[in-house]
Order: structure tokens, then C-alpha cells, then sequence
């Protein structure tokens, strides 16, 4: 049996998501209201004791980590594939991944909370969150949430800005060359940009614009009208899940 | 078409994982070894290979891969030899979640340090103007920024220390998988393996505090199996200077100076 513990579809949790109902795979999710801190509690913490989340439960095994757990869906479930064939073409998905996961999700998520914690994390439940934060959250978790809390600095968000627009420019070259970003088919990279980039249009300021990314933005307009990104995005409490966030993800701390 | 590597002596971190991983595959490469002192990677005949200007880049069928973790996966895929990913799929997404702690979590608080104490000594005889035109032409911004503020030595003591606490608790996470499987991602030796060796074992000649017979056994025994692997020897035989990184070699020198 198939569960996943997931938070409002964005991010990670999108990825996951996504390649579940792309996948036309049964599973239970779980909602995981992360500002509730419910990712360091049980039953999640026996789970994942980072905190991780998205996690995925299967035959009882948990497996965290976004680009890992989307391979062992497609390893584990075969048929609707969303990994190329080819050696090459499945190094350069991964290539995808890993730049999500070093460079994008961190990016957008800062610029995301940047706009939206005040929207997110009112100050009735901020003022309760700050309160629990040392109790429930693990030490080395807490600098990250503290220095949310605080805001992101210019220097930060510029540099999160910076990173935005290369990424653009870099999806924008690649749909140039094919139709999705790993060649011929749609693939777990396609899911992996998609799931930060449809914060763009909204946050604006990213340069995801009919005049310089037109390829970009219609690639975006077309993986959001797939069914299964449609199923996906409706698993969140949220009425518009891209207009929520939650502190972003560390950055890599050294270059 | 020949197989190329370009790569960094020594051999260790990106370089070293993508290196072992040929050689354990058993699969013959040529070696285009680039000087990092001499700041080869930023020549424009590298820029051509990789434009961010940073190794490994293998070259298979006339066309170039980057990205270590990548490569590594890929030269599982792309050809025969044992296999470097175990079979079973939570093991396997295991793996990948240690390969990717190892390279952009605890890799980079070890490199963080290590930069910060060879980087001002190893560009020391150039003067301040050519060594910061060199970091300028840098392709990668975080990469540039690394460079920069090891050179003018802007990391906080707070970072630092943040750095050393990580490689403390890393080492306890590494030392209980060992103690629970003989290979650091389950029963079988793996890509996650070839990490370790290469982003962090060194640790045991080079900070002896943190990895030693008396805090971490398990993994000292694990290192004793690593080196007596066939392509590891081979790895050592074929890294100019086996014992420690040379830049820290340099750096150990000049300090002692």
C-alpha cells in the first residue's frame, strides 16, 4: 500500500504529487500542516526525523526526499513512464533534479515567502509558532525557521532573484532545443521545475514573460492543464495552493 | 569513441566519485587531468566542455556530461561491470539520499573548512589584483562567492563552527549505518560508498578529531575495506600524492614556513 504525507501542493510535495496521479497510482495522502509544526510530531517524526516532507510510505517503508522518491515511484511503477530510455536522456533529468534541488526549490521558496508569510502565518498563530519553536522543533531545524521568521534578507532575495532568472533562461534554451526539458517526452525534470516555476507568473519580477520566455510560459500553460497536475494541485486545503508558503529550504552553504 | 575524464587532482570530492566509479565498472577512460593551481578550468577550452567552468566532465560518445552525482549514476546505466546501485528500491532511494547528503551537506562543511585554510596560502604568490581578476572570471556565481570569501577570508567563526558541529553529527549518522550494514547504504557496496570515500573519509588523515579508532571504529574499519578494494588501489596508484590533498600539502608547508 501506497501512502504519502504531503503538505499544500507546491514545492516537493507537488513533484510527488504529481507523478502519483500522473501515474494513475491508489494511495492515501495525509495532509501535513507544516506552520502547525506537524512534521516534528508523531506520527511523522518516527518517520522522517528531520522533518522531512514530502514522505512516502511504502509497504511500511518511509523514503523521503523529493527527486529519490519520485525515481523509486518510476522505478517501482513502470508503466506511464516519466524516465526516458536512453542513458544520456536520463542523465540529463537527473541533471534537472539536482539543479532543483541545489539551486531552484531554495530560491523560489524564499522569494514565495518573501510575499506570502504574512498571508500564510498571520500573527495570532506566528506569535503561537515562535512560542513552540524551541520545544518541537529539532535544534538543528531552528536557525533555518528563526531566520524566516525574521525575513530574508536584500541580499538573500537578490541573490534568490539571481537564481530565478538563470533558471528561466536556462528552461527557455532547453525548450528551445525539444518540447520538454529532457527531450521528446514529459519526465520527472518537467515535474520537478514545474512544481517551483508556477509560483512565477504570480511573484512576478521573474522575467517567466511572454516576451522573454515565451516558450517557458507556454510550456507552464501546458503542464498545468494535464489532469493529473489539475488532481494533483487540488490535494492542498488551500483554494490556490501557489499563493501559500513555508520557510524555504536551506541553501547550499558553501559554493 | 573513447571515453575522456577531466578531472582535479587530487583525487577526492566531485572528481574522485566519478573517477572511482569508472574504475570500479572497470571501464577505460583517458585521463584529462586539469591543473586547478594553474586555473586550467577556466580556460576557454574547458569553458567549451562545461561553461561553468567547473570538473568532472566525461566525455562519452563525443559528448560531455557534468555534474558529479549525475555522471555517477549514468556510468552505472551507460555501461557493463557490477553493478553501483543496490537492487532493492527503498535501498536504492536510500542511496540517493546519502549521495546527495554527503555532496551538498556535510561535503560542503568539510570543503568550507578545508577551503578556508588552503586557498589564502595556495594563491599566495600571486598578488592580490591577479588573484582577484582570476575569482572574478569564476562562471558559476556561488562558486565565485566561495573563492572570494575563502581568499579574503570572510567566512564568520560562527559559520565555521557551524561547519564542525555538522561534521560531529555527521560522523555519529555515518558511524550508526555502519554499525547497522557493512556498506553504508545497506549489504551492498554502492555509489553512496564511492561518496563517503570520497567526500569524507580523508577526514581521517586530514582532522584526525572527528574520525579515528576510538570515536568512529566502524567507519575506520569500513575505510580498511574501501582501500583494500582492487579500484581503490588502482585510485591510489594513480593520484600523484595518495595520503593527503596536495593543495593541503602546500598549505601545511607554507604554514610551517
Amino acid at each position: 500500500m501506497l501512502e504519502l504525507f504531503h503538505a499544500e501542493p507546491t514545492g516537493d510535495s507537488a513533484r510527488v504529487l504529481i507523478v502519483l496521479e500522473e501515474k494513475v497510482l491508489e494511495f492515501r495522502g495525509h495532509y501535513v500542516d507544516v506552520l502547525a509544526l506537524e512534521q516534528y510530531r508523531p506520527p511523522l517524526v518516527d518517520l522522517a526525523p528531520r522533518g522531512d516532507i514530502p514522505v512516502l510510505v511504502r509497504d511500511g517503508a518511509a523514503s523521503v526526499g523529493a527527486s529519490a522518491v519520485c525515481e523509486l515511484l518510476e522505478e517501482a511503477y513502470p508503466e506511464r513512464p516519466l524516465m526516458p530510455t536512453g542513458a544520456r536522456e536520463r542523465w540529463c533529468v537527473r541533471a534537472w533534479q539536482k539543479h532543483v534541488d541545489d539551486i531552484l526549490a531554495s530560491a523560489v521558496s524564499e522569494l514565495a515567502w518573501q510575499a506570502y508569510a504574512e498571508r500564510s502565518l498571520p500573527p495570532p498563530a506566528r506569535a503561537e509558532l515562535e512560542a513552540r519553536l524551541e520545544r518541537i522543533v529539532p535544534a538543528e531545524e531552528r536557525a533555518r525557521w528563526r531566520t524566516a521568521l525574521a525575513g530574508y534578507g536584500e541580499e538573500q532575495l537578490a541573490r534568490a532573484h539571481a537564481r530565478v532568472e538563470d533558471t528561466v533562461a536556462r528552461v527557455e534554451a532547453a525548450l528551445e532545443q525539444a518540447e520538454w526539458l529532457a527531450g521528446p517526452a514529459f519526465s520527472l525534470a518537467d515535474v520537478a521545475v514545474f512544481a517551483y516555476f508556477k509560483y512565477l507568473p504570480a511573484l512576478g519580477g521573474a522575467r517567466l514573460s511572454e516576451s522573454e520566455a515565451p516558450r517557458a510560459l507556454a510550456w507552464l500553460r501546458a503542464i498545468s492543464e494535464r489532469p493529473a497536475v489539475r488532481g494533483a494541485l487540488a490535494r492542498g486545503r488551500a483554494k490556490d495552493p501557489f499563493s501559500t508558503a513555508t520557510p524555504a529550504p536551506e541553501q547550499i552553504r558553501w559554493g | 569513441m573513447a571515453v575522456e575524464l577531466y578531472f582535479f587532482q587530487p583525487l577526492g570530492t566531485n572528481s574522485g566519485r566519478v573517477f572511482l566509479a569508472l574504475l570500479e565498472k572497470g571501464v577505460p577512460f583517458l585521463e584529462r587531468e586539469l591543473d586547478g593551481l594553474a586555473f586550467e578550468h577556466l580556460r576557454p577550452e574547458y569553458l567549451a566542455i562545461n561553461p561553468r567552468g567547473q570538473v568532472p566532465a566525461l566525455i562519452h560518445d563525443g559528448r560531455p556530461l557534468t555534474e558529479g552525482a549525475p555522471i555517477c549514476e549514468y556510468i552505472d546505466e551507460a555501461f557493463g561491470g557490477p553493478p553501483l546501485r543496490p537492487a532493492g528500491l527503498e535501498e536504492r532511494c536510500n542511496m540517493r539520499g546519502w549521495c546527495r547528503y554527503l555532496d551538498v551537506d556535510l561535503g560542503r562543511a568539510v570543503m568550507m573548512i578545508h577551503w578556508n585554510r588552503i586557498v589564502p596560502a595556495f594563491v599566495g604568490a600571486r598578488s592580490r589584483e591577479e588573484v582577484q581578476s582570476i575569482i572574478a572570471r569564476v562562471p558559476d556565481p556561488d562558486r565565485r562567492r566561495a573563492w572570494r570569501r575563502a581568499y579574503l577570508q570572510e567566512t564568520t567563526p560562527e559559520e565555521l563552527a557551524e561547519s564542525r558541529r555538522r561534521i560531529e553529527a555527521g560522523s555519529g549518522r555515518i558511524e550508526q549505518a555502519l554499525a547497522r550494514t557493512p556498506w553504508l547504504a545497506g549489504a551492498a557496496f554502492s555509489l553512496a560508498d564511492i561518496d563517503l570515500l570520497s567526500f569524507y573519509a580523508f577526514l581521517a588523515k586530514w582532522s584526525p578529531e572527528f574520525v579515528n579508532e576510538r570515536a568512529t571504529p566502524r567507519t575506520m574499519d569500513w575505510i580498511g575495506r574501501m582501500e583494500e578494494r582492487p579500484a581503490v588501489r588502482e585510485l591510489r596508484a594513480r593520484s600523484r600524492i595518495p595520503q593527503r590533498p596536495p593543495m593541503l600539502e602546500r598549505a601545511v608547508a607554507t604554514a610551517s614556513a
